[in-house]
């Protein structure tokens, strides 16, 4: 069965009022990966993904979980 | 370090370069059917030097293009942030299309060989032209898709 990493990034980053753009700047890199991250067509390195949490203010495993 | 500045400068730059690469492409390839398309014409040698000569600066440039950070002119900051996680996991995928395609060439010209006479130079100009070609396509592709609004 295929896993994938599902992710609440815009749920988080609409609660925190931030756009795309500011949590981008934010974490530093550009507003495409956050999209791509928040989309599910890119699924971020562990290093990003522990620093999107940190900026959104949660475990990094209550952003991102396996679904299956 | 927030910087938004820093992250619109480079936003505009990422969506530019996903519109450059395609062009490229085009104008890439549109230069390598004047080649073949005038290949057994005679002329003048100095044009015929030109003509490689022109291709093979392009071809450096793209090749420059697909295994650097690109936008050599720009500050470190701006480029460090152009290449980001998602950037590179981009060009990786375009540069091993363009690999595969360059094989794909390189086996089609090897089976041309059987049955006509290649030289070396349209050879490597073919498969050359292939991989790049190929590579700048499925890059431009992709950043295009990722700058889209889900």
């Amino acid at each position: 069965m295929a896993e994938r990493l599902a992710n609440r990034l815009k749920e988080r980053r609409a609660e925190l009022g931030l756009t795309q753009a500011e949590l981008a700047a934010e974490v530093g890199v550009t507003r495409k990966t956050v999209n791509t991250v928040e989309n599910g067509v890119f699924t971020p390195s562990a290093t990003l993904a522990i620093k999107l949490a940190q900026s959104l203010n949660v475990p990094v495993e209550q952003l991102f979980w396996i679904e299956k | 370090m927030v910087d938004r500045d820093l992250e619109a400068q480079v936003d505009r730059l990422s969506r530019k370069r996903a519109r450059m690469l395609p062009i490229l492409a085009i104008v890439f390839l549109s230069q390598q059917i004047t080649y073949f398309s005038t290949l057994n014409t005679p002329g003048p040698h100095a044009a015929e030097k030109l003509k490689i000569s022109a291709w093979l600066v392009l071809s450096v440039i793209l090749l420059a293009g697909l295994a650097t950070k690109g936008f050599w002119f720009q500050p470190k900051a701006v480029r460090d942030m152009l290449d980001d996680e998602n950037t590179r996991a981009n060009r990786l995928i375009a540069t091993r299309a363009g690999f595969l395609a360059s094989m794909t060439a390189a086996i089609l010209v090897y089976i041309d060989t059987m049955f006509d006479t290649v030289g070396g130079r349209e050879a490597v100009h073919f498969i050359m032209s292939v991989g790049i070609a190929v590579a700048l396509i499925s890059w431009g592709v992709l950043e295009k898709r990722a700058h889209q609004d889900g």
